[in-house]
């Protein structure tokens, strides 16, 4: 293959570029995926209001009087809170299970997970960057990123780190597993674990949904894309990699039209890059 | 208002237990386990003056109940006529207004998985009857009623006959359970069972002392340094992508 007119560091754009590439579009998430995160965020809503509103000792209650009141209004008896928040929380474990088993092999696979979940060098020095230019401390340029920044890496590893907590805790409360004490500390458990993903989750709205420089990433949970200058300039490794693939694939193309006739059983061209 | 209290002449009660069959018959109950329980002290004093008493105890439905903020999810609570009361659609049988009670009166009910106890047979109540246990004491030991109900038989036995309670100067919850009995009876049976003192569980403890200021602080903190980043942005204004 020929050497690679793709930059291997973000250069700096034209105007006309920057224009050019802002009108195209690059695919980033599946459809699955999106109706995934909506399907979590409203679960998250759910079961976020009728669990506060469920802890109503003074022991323990984290929330004002007049909001358990307000959910008990809108729910009507206790015992329909709970049934409510076991009920939520079941289909929420089964779509989760259901994730795992049918999108496992695409998406919760080791190459995957290690380019969307693990953070590189480059990811910490971002994660100090960013922080400081939030904060008007820094005005560094931040790291090239792959498909997803650090922020949002460490963000799913706590995610993926809770989930499994409070499935298992939520099912040992709903099903009375082994025994009263593990109930008692899974209602413990299932508390601290929610209220670590809830500190993420303030940063995930906050990022994804009011600073201005994530929009297109907001909107890619509702497109599926993103324009190809967010891409290049907020996600740099990423936007590196598609424009790899193609090329790969528009190579092989090139040279499978070339051949006369294709070879019966060969590799076909498009396999490896689309999809 | 109404306020349902229980006495037991401990002069009339012979630890039959004929209250524990009668009230485990009637709320089916998991054999092993029950809503009453009986204890018999040791005999004490010499001969020819001894003194024995029987602990005749269940669910006291105090006036301070400590097992109802026990609860996480205000299953259990006192309802208007001083019942303390197990709603077993929210109770999630964690356990921890076990611990809380001073008189041992509540269990895991290992067939529901739900917390179980004396409701003063609040169903047989409705109904018009009297709790089981008061029926079935073949020896008319055991009698309900109203305190609030100045002609009552509790009342009398309460007010005028100074029936006494479980309870001691740390302790006092205000239990519902009365004694009534030969001084050095009731004394004796009092002594011998002392309420134990309200507490929860180390989960429990755990969660009201450590975890929830830690998580109310964190998820505080989050989102004051979230609001802090919003003002910062308002601040310098949205810029649209310049590099």
């Amino acid at each position: 293959m020929k050497t690679s007119a793709i930059p291997t560091h973000p250069l700096p754009l034209t105007a006309e570029q920057a224009e050019a590439m802002e009108q195209r579009h690059i695919k980033k998430h599946h459809i699955a995926i999106m109706l995934l995160h909506w399907f979590n965020a409203m679960v998250w809503g759910l079961e976020l209001m009728t669990g506060l509103a469920l802890v109503s000792s003074p022991h323990f209650r984290v929330v004002p009087m007049w909001f358990l009141e307000l959910v008990e209004g809108l729910f009507g008896p206790r015992s329909n809170l709970l049934r409510a928040h076991l009920t939520v929380g079941m289909v929420w474990i089964v779509v989760f299970l259901a994730y795992g088993l049918f999108g496992g092999k695409t998406y919760l696979t080791k190459e995957v997970l290690q380019k969307e979940i693990a953070l590189d060098r480059d990811d910490f020095q971002w994660l100090r960057i960013r922080v400081l230019g939030i904060l008007g401390r820094s005005k560094e340029p931040l790291p090239p990123q792959g498909i997803y920044n650090a922020g949002q890496k460490l963000f799913a590893l706590m995610v993926y780190a809770m989930l499994p907590i409070i499935m298992l805790t939520g099912l040992i409360m709903a099903f009375h597993l082994f025994g009263t004490a593990a109930v008692g500390w899974a209602v413990l458990i299932h508390f601290v674990t929610v209220g670590v993903v809830v500190c993420g989750l303030i940063v995930h709205v906050y990022m994804g949904a009011v600073f201005p420089e994530e929009k297109p990433a907001f909107f890619s949970m509702i497109t599926g894309t993103v324009n190809e200058l967010f891409a290049y300039s907020h996600h740099f490794k990423w936007w590196r990699e598609v424009k790899l693939e193609d090329e790969i694939w528009l190579h092989q193309r090139r040279s499978s039209e070339d051949a006369v006739p294709p070879a019966r059983g060969g590799s076909d061209p498009g396999q490896n890059t689309v999809g | 208002m109404t306020r349902y209290a229980m006495v037991t002449d401990l002069r009339k009660c012979v630890a039959c237990q004929a209250c524990t069959a009668s009230c485990n018959a009637e709320w089916e109950v998991p054999a092993g386990l029950s809503r009453t329980q009986i204890r018999k002290t040791p005999i004490k004093g010499t001969f020819p003056k001894l003194v024995a008493g029987t602990l005749v105890a269940q669910c006291a439905h105090c006036d301070d109940a400590p097992c109802v903020p026990a609860c996480p999810s205000a299953a259990t609570s006192k309802d208007a006529k001083g019942i303390v009361q197990v709603n077993r659609d929210v109770c999630i049988g964690c356990g921890f207004c076990v611990e809380a009670c001073p008189y041992e009166a509540r269990f895991i009910n290992p067939v529901i998985k739900k917390v179980d106890k004396c409701d003063f047979c609040s169903p047989r109540l409705e109904r018009g009857q009297l709790p089981a246990c008061v029926t079935t004491c073949p020896a008319n030991a055991k009698f309900f009623g109203d305190l609030d109900d100045r002609n009552s038989e509790v009342f009398r036995m309460v007010f005028s006959e100074g029936a006494s309670r479980r309870d001691t100067p740390e302790i006092a919850v205000g239990p519902n359970v009365y004694y009534l009995g030969k001084r050095e009876q009731v004394d004796l049976v009092m002594a011998s069972y002392p309420p134990r003192p309200p507490k929860l569980p180390v989960a429990g403890v755990l969660w009201e002392r450590a975890a929830k200021p830690l998580v109310i602080g964190a998820v505080a903190m989050t989102f004051l340094g979230q609001a802090a980043a919003f003002f910062q942005q308002l601040r310098i204004g949205e810029k649209e992508h310049e590099d």
